[in-house]
């Protein structure tokens, strides 16, 4: 199913609260707004199949976003189709088709155990007896179930929480499916169950799924296009490793040397002399550089294809943006310096690409 | 879905609510209690000033009763089948009605039984003050048996414009967020207020209670016709005339309402 927003614009005008006396009549009849631009003038499309991610910081307008796909919130400008149908105009209709997981919040019925959450929504979505139990047997062996299968939902753990609301989300069998933050606080286990069954979900049932998160592996093992919000803006959109790209963090190599070392000059932006110090105020101090980590970006590519960042007696680390530099050549260079004795090389994390974005 | 499916899954999210409060049956039986306990002092409270007044402008204590009568058995029938209405501002803030909007169903369907209650303690002292009023009226012959199904139906209508009100009143909520003070003026206070005659109050507020508030209309009015003889059957007519057009004008009122819903962060 398609998922098309067409300049999608949310402002959120919240009266000034009163004090005192009928604060809240006074706040009722009151002039004074405070107006906020969640998200403005977002367009994009999600064809059917697709695995997308939708990232930002905290405040950037992803959750409006997608209480705004949902239905939930009505957009202030801008239009939502799902599949063709408005949410905003035909809800029970369009919602009928979705499956909706909040991390941060169960749709299960919290005193009850979690099997009578699913008697529920089965009738809730009209879905057969016969038809239900077949989807549950299946949910049950994929996501483990059965152990807290007639546990409250007060008392599962995180982990079990999610599980069962993912199932519950996906028992009327929907085409699309919106989670935001499913992988929020679990632990590494159960993150790999959820997104086991996510890959699951999306290559072997062709549904089209949409995950906002902070965790940088879902994108990483999920998503095949990722788009970044900040701000209330669309501020990337395309493959993982083109994102990576485009910022072009650099590679780091870690040498240690036999002996001694030769750095020619131009390399080293600091003596090499001196300790260098580390950490943030390592960064700080070297900003005046502009062959710093810190402020490269795509659109000032660096001087040199290869930077010395730190050394310790035979121990230097350097940086070299593979865009530009094969790691060979990298390496036949360092080989110049001195005789290696060890290469530990590490690519550039994720989660700083994406910080590099915001 | 039609209708029928829609009462039998309302039925269900009702025995599904009464289910939940059982987990914690100590409460469940001591909020009960206590309800009804706070309905018999309330009564007993009623019961003072009349007794110290009797008659008011007019209208003897039986009449008075009758008043007091439909009102409580009108509020308890909104209160039983929509109480979760006038509970909506936690909804808001929580931003809990997201959970409810991702679900083919009428937002009010699965909102009404969140919290499903039997109020027995109102219904036990709504109805025995009524039979004492009815019982009273009759042996002195103002009234006779068709003010049984009369009072019956105009509980029913009742109970419609009080709900009318109290979703009216919820629906603000969606722009100020925080709506519990006007509740107390447009439900509580209100509804107080029509619990005597509407005559012993200013020409302002009469009207007030019979058009913008139309609190009036739940008992007041139609009593008019039913205890007194006063204008004819048709009052009966408008009265429900009146209860299908708030309800019909507090619904499109709150459809407009979820446009505005603001959620919350995250």
């Amino acid at each position: 199913m398609r998922i098309e927003a067409k300049h999608l614009n949310k402002q959120f005008k919240t009266p000034v609260v009163r004090e005192g006396r009928f604060a809240g009549l006074r706040t009722l009849f009151a002039r004074d707004y405070r107006v906020k631009e969640a998200v403005r003038d977002i367009s994009f499309e999600v064809e059917s199949g697709e695995f997308v991610g939708y990232i930002g910081p905290n405040g950037a307008g992803k959750s409006t976003t997608i209480k705004m796909l949902t239905g939930i919130l009505h957009p202030t400008g801008g239009e939502v189709l799902l599949g063709g149908i408005n949410p905003h105009r035909e809800r029970r209709r369009a919602v009928k088709r979705l499956g909706v997981v909040f991390g941060q919040r169960s749709q299960l019925w919290w005193d009850l155990p979690v099997k009578d959450s699913f008697d529920i929504l089965a009738r809730m979505y009209r879905v057969e007896e016969s038809v239900k139990r077949k989807r549950l047997d299946q949910f049950a062996e994929l996501l483990n179930l059965q152990e807290f299968w007639q546990t409250p939902v007060r008392k599962l753990s995180l982990g079990q929480r999610m599980r069962a609301d993912l199932a519950a989300a996906m028992l009327h069998d929907p085409d699309l499916l919106f989670l935001d933050e499913p992988t929020i606080g679990l632990d590494v286990n159960a993150k790999r169950g959820i997104r086991g069954f996510l890959k699951l979900l999306n290559e072997e049932f062709g549904k089209t799924i949409l995950l906002t998160t902070h965790d940088m592996d879902d994108i990483e093992q999920l998503c095949r296009r990722v788009m970044v919000i900040g701000d209330g803006e669309l501020s990337y959109d395309g493959t993982p490793q083109s994102l990576r790209d485009a910022i072009g963090l650099p590679t780091r190599f870690h040498v240690t040397y036999r002996g001694n070392c030769n750095i020619p000059d131009g390399t080293m932006y600091r003596s090499c002399s001196g300790s260098i110090a580390e950490g943030e105020a390592g960064n700080a101090g070297i900003k005046g550089n502009t062959t710093v980590t810190g402020t490269r970006s795509a659109v000032a590519p660096v001087a040199a294809p290869l930077v010395v960042t730190s050394r310790q007696g035979n121990m230097i680390t350097v940086e070299a943006n593979r865009q530009e530099m094969k790691t060979m050549d990298v390496l036949r260079m360092l080989a110049e310096w001195g005789e290696i004795e060890d290469v530990d090389m590490e690519e550039p994390d994720f989660e700083e690409v994406i910080h590099r974005v915001y | 879905m039609n209708a029928r499916a829609w009462i039998s899954l309302y039925g269900l999210l009702i025995r599904t609510s009464v289910r939940s409060r059982m987990q914690y049956k100590f409460n469940f039986v001591l909020s009960t209690l206590l309800a009804a306990l706070i309905q018999i002092s309330e009564f007993l409270m009623v019961a003072i000033v009349l007794y110290k007044f009797g008659a008011i402008k007019g209208w003897s204590l039986y009449e008075i009763g009758y008043l007091y009568a439909v009102m409580t058995l009108a509020k308890t029938l909104y209160r039983t089948f929509a109480d979760e209405v006038h509970h909506l501002e936690k909804y808001l803030v929580n931003g809990e009605l997201d959970g409810l909007l991702i679900r083919p169903l009428p937002v009010l369907l699965t909102l009404m039984p969140q919290s499903f209650r039997i109020m027995l303690g109102e219904v036990l002292q709504g109805g025995f003050v009524l039979y004492w009023a009815l019982s009273g009226m009759m042996q002195s012959g103002q009234v006779g048996w068709t003010s049984v199904p009369l009072t019956l139906f105009i509980i029913f209508t009742g109970a419609i414009i009080l709900f009318s009100i109290g979703l009216a009143t919820a629906t603000l909520g969606f722009w100020t967020t925080r709506i519990s003070e006007l509740q107390n003026i447009t439900e509580d206070a209100a509804r107080t207020a029509a619990q005597y005659p509407l005559t012993l109050y200013p020409k302002w507020m009469s009207g007030l209670l019979l058009t913008l508030i139309p609190v009036g209309l739940v008992n007041y009015l139609p009593s008019l016709y039913i205890l007194r003889g006063e204008m004819g059957p048709w009052v009966l007519a408008l009265t429900a005339g009146a209860a299908v057009l708030c309800l019909v004008l507090s619904l499109l009122f709150w459809r407009l309402g979820l446009t505005k819903y603001q959620s919350t962060g995250s």
